[in-house]
C-alpha cells in the first residue's frame, strides 16, 4: 500500500500526490512525446483539434465550472481571438508569438467590458445577456469589411523567427505544449487563492462576500480569464485552418464546447481534457461509422452535421439527467470500486 | 405616411408573434422557474408539422392547424414527463444547459427528418390582401394579429376566472404551498408545458404564414425573449407591451438602418440583431423589465 497519510499542507496540495501518480504522468509524457511518430496525418489533425478545444473548454470551464457564471459567449471570444490575429498577423504583420498573447487579451478586453454589466446579473439572466453578445458579435463579423463576413479571411501561417510551422505534426508539438501549458496553469490557478474564490462564489455567493471575498473583484478575473482562454483558442483555431468564416463560431460551437466541460465533468481540470478528447472524437466517429455503411445507406453521409449536434445534445442532457459528475464521476467511482473490491464498506 | 403605417403594420404583426412566443416563455418559466432555450425550436416543429400536414399530405388547413397544434402540445407534455420531472429543485445552470441540449436535438431532429430546404404552408391567407384606401394588409398578417389578441385574451380570462388557471397562478407563486393546498403540482408543471408548446406552435404557425418553414426559424426563440425581458419575465400583461414593442423597434430599424454604412461597416439585416441589442439593453438598465418584479434572495 501506498503511505496516505500527509504531514503538511504543503504535501496535501501537491498536484501529484504520490509515486503512482508521478509514474503515470510521466508514461503520458512519454506516450505524448513519441506515439504521434506513428500516426497517419487524419490521426494527427484530430488530436490537434482536441488541443484547440481544450484550451477553450478550459477557459469555459473556468467561468461555469468554477466560478457558476453562466456564459453562452464562448463561441463569440473564440471568433474574436481568431479574427484578431488573423488581422494582427495579416493585416499589421505582428510576429506570431506577439499575436497569440495579444489576441487573448483582446477578447480578455472584451470580456471585462461584458463581466462588468454581468455584474449585476445572475443565472438566466446572464446566460441570456451573454447569448445576445455572441450574436451581436457574429452580426459584426459579417457585416464589417475589414472581417469579409461570409467571403471569408485567410490567415498566414504560423511562423516563429525564420521557422514556420508547416506538416501537421511540428503543429502536433506545438500545440500539444501550449495545451499542456494551459493544464498546468489552470491546475495551479484553481487550487490558489484565487480559484478558491471562485469556488466560494460558485456555491453561496452571499456567504462568499460575507466571508470577505470581494465578488465583483473575483467575478471581473473569472470573466476576462476565460475569455483570454477561448481568445487564445480561437488564435490557434485561425492558424491551423488558415480560413475564417463568422458562422463557425456562432452558437453551435458554444454548445461544443459546453457539451466538453458538462461530459467531462463541471469543475474539473481532468474533466474538462477527458471531455475534449471524448467530444472531438465524437463526430470523427460518426464519420467512421457512416463510411462503413455508406453502401447501404448513401443519404447518411449528407446528414453528418446533423446527427453531431443531436448526439451532442443528447450528450448534454444524458449527463445531466443521470451522472452530473461526468466523465470524471465515472472514474473516480471505477477507483473507489477497485480500491474496496470485493468488500465495499 | 405610408412608410409609417407599413412600418406599423409590419411593427405590429411581428410583434404579435414574439409576444406568442414570449408569452409561451412566461407560462413555462412562471410555473417551473425553467428558462426554456429551446422554445424557438418548438415553433419550429409546430411550423414543421402543420407544412407536413397541409402539404404532403393534403389535409384541409383548418383540420392540420389543430392537428400541429395538438401534436405541438403532446410535444411539450413529452419534454416534461421524460427530462424535466426528473430535474425539478436542480440549479438554475443545469435546467438551462438542459434546454440547450433539448434545442439542438430538435433542430437535428427536424433536420434529419425534413432536411435543410425551406418551404411554405398551403395556407388560404397566400397571396390575397386587404385593401383600405391606398393602404394594403396582407391577410397572413392580419390573421396573425387576430389570433394573437384571442389567445391572449382567453388567456387573461384563463387565468382570471378558472379554476386551473388559479391553480397555475398558486403553483407559480410558491409551489410548496400550492401542494400542501391540494393542488397536484407535477399536474400543473405538465399543463404549463403544454400550454407553452401550444402558444409556441400557434406562433410557428403564423410566423411561417409571414415567412417560410426552414430551420433557421429557431431564432425567434431567442429573439422573443428580448421581448420576455423587456415586458418582465414573470407578467403576462408585460410580454403583450414588450412583444410589440421589440416589433416595432425592429421593424424601425430595418426601415430606416438596413441602407446604412459607416466607414466600412454594413447595417444590412440589422433586423436580425435589433432584438438583441434590446436585450443587452434591458439587461443592463432595468434587468427585471418593465413590469417585473425585481428577485428578492434569502439567505
Amino acid at each position: 500500500m501506498v503511505r496516505n497519510f500527509k504531514v503538511s499542507y504543503r504535501e496535501d496540495m501537491a498536484l501529484l500526490q504520490n509515486r503512482w501518480q508521478k509514474g503515470w504522468l510521466g508514461i503520458l509524457i512519454l506516450a505524448l512525446i513519441f506515439v504521434p511518430l506513428f500516426l497517419n496525418r487524419y490521426h494527427l489533425s484530430i488530436l490537434n483539434e482536441i488541443s484547440i478545444v481544450l484550451i477553450g473548454a478550459l477557459g469555459l470551464n473556468l467561468i461555469i465550472g468554477f466560478t457558476g457564471q453562466l456564459s453562452l459567449a464562448h463561441g463569440a471570444f473564440v471568433a474574436i481571438g481568431a479574427y484578431s490575429s488573423g488581422l494582427l498577423t495579416g493585416n499589421l504583420a505582428i510576429p506570431f508569438l506577439i499575436s497569440l498573447p495579444l489576441s487573448g487579451l483582446i477578447a480578455a478586453g472584451l470580456g471585462l467590458i461584458i463581466g462588468i454589466p454581468a455584474l449585476r446579473l445572475k443565472g438566466l439572466y446572464l446566460a441570456l445577456g451573454t447569448m445576445a453578445f455572441g450574436f451581436v458579435i457574429e452580426y459584426i463579423l459579417q457585416h464589417w469589411d475589414l472581417t469579409q463576413g461570409d467571403l471569408g479571411m485567410g490567415v498566414k501561417q504560423i511562423s516563429i523567427g525564420a521557422w514556420t510551422i508547416k506538416t501537421q505534426l511540428q503543429y502536433y508539438y506545438f500545440f500539444a505544449v501550449l495545451a499542456c501549458l494551459f493544464v498546468l496553469i489552470t491546475s495551479n490557478l484553481v487550487r490558489s487563492k484565487i480559484g478558491r474564490s471562485f469556488i466560494a462564489i460558485r456555491d453561496r455567493d452571499t456567504a462568499a462576500e460575507a466571508m470577505g471575498i470581494p465578488i465583483a473583484k473575483y467575478k471581473i478575473i473569472a470573466f476576462s480569464l476565460s475569455a483570454f482562454y477561448a481568445g487564445c483558442s480561437g488564435c490557434l483555431l485561425a492558424h491551423y485552418n488558415r480560413w475564417l468564416v463568422p458562422s463557425s463560431f456562432g452558437i453551435s460551437l458554444t454548445i461544443t464546447v459546453i457539451a466538453v466541460i458538462i461530459v467531462g465533468g463541471l469543475g474539473t481540470v481532468l474533466g474538462t481534457v477527458l471531455g475534449a478528447i471524448l467530444i472531438t472524437s465524437i463526430p470523427h466517429i460518426i464519420v467512421y461509422f457512416v463510411d462503413i455503411v455508406q453502401n447501404s445507406y448513401p443519404a447518411l453521409s449528407g446528414v453528418v452535421v446533423e446527427i453531431k449536434l443531436g448526439i451532442f445534445g443528447l450528450v448534454i442532457i444524458g449527463t445531466l439527467l443521470f451522472e452530473p459528475a461526468g466523465l470524471v464521476g465515472i472514474y473516480q467511482r471505477l477507483k473507489v470500486y477497485w480500491k474496496t473490491w470485493p468488500f465495499k464498506y | 405616411m405610408e412608410t409609417a403605417v407599413d412600418v406599423l403594420f409590419s411593427g405590429f404583426s411581428m410583434g404579435a408573434i414574439y409576444a406568442l412566443v414570449a408569452l409561451g416563455f412566461v407560462l413555462i418559466f412562471k410555473s417551473t422557474g425553467i428558462l426554456n432555450f429551446a422554445q424557438g425550436e418548438l415553433c419550429m416543429i409546430g411550423a414543421y408539422i402543420c407544412y407536413y400536414f397541409t402539404t404532403e399530405l393534403e389535409v384541409p388547413y383548418l383540420l392540420s392547424l389543430v392537428a400541429a397544434i395538438a401534436l405541438g402540445s403532446c410535444l411539450g407534455a413529452l419534454i416534461d414527463l421524460l427530462i424535466f420531472r426528473k430535474l425539478v429543485g436542480e440549479p438554475v445552470h443545469t435546467t438551462i444547459l438542459v434546454t440547450v441540449g433539448l434545442a439542438s436535438i430538435l433542430v437535428s431532429l427536424t433536420g434529419l427528418i425534413w432536411g435543410n430546404d425551406t418551404y411554405s404552408i398551403q395556407s388560404p391567407f397566400i397571396g390575397k390582401a386587404i385593401i383600405v384606401d391606398e393602404f394594403i394588409f396582407s391577410e397572413a398578417s392580419v390573421a396573425t394579429i387576430a389570433v394573437a389578441v384571442v389567445l391572449f385574451i382567453l388567456f387573461i380570462l384563463f387565468f382570471k376566472k378558472s379554476l386551473l388557471g388559479i391553480a397555475l397562478m398558486g403553483t407559480a407563486e410558491d409551489s410548496d404551498t400550492a401542494g400542501l393546498m391540494g393542488i397536484n403540482v407535477k399536474k400543473m408543471r405538465m399543463i404549463a408545458w403544454i400550454l407553452g408548446a401550444l402558444v409556441a406552435s400557434v406562433a410557428g404557425i403564423f410566423l411561417a404564414e409571414q415567412s417560410f418553414v426552414h430551420t433557421g426559424m429557431s431564432h425567434i426563440g431567442i429573439k422573443a425573449m428580448a421581448a420576455a425581458i423587456l415586458g418582465g419575465m414573470n407578467s403576462i400583461g408585460g410580454v403583450i407591451v414588450g412583444g410589440l414593442l421589440v416589433g416595432l423597434i425592429e421593424s424601425l430599424a430595418a426601415t430606416f438602418l438596413t441602407d446604412l454604412a459607416l466607414g466600412g461597416f454594413h447595417f444590412g439585416d440589422i433586423k436580425d440583431v435589433t432584438a438583441f441589442v434590446i436585450m443587452i439593453l434591458v439587461l443592463m438598465i432595468r434587468p427585471h423589465g418593465i413590469f417585473g418584479t425585481k428577485e428578492v434572495e434569502r439567505v
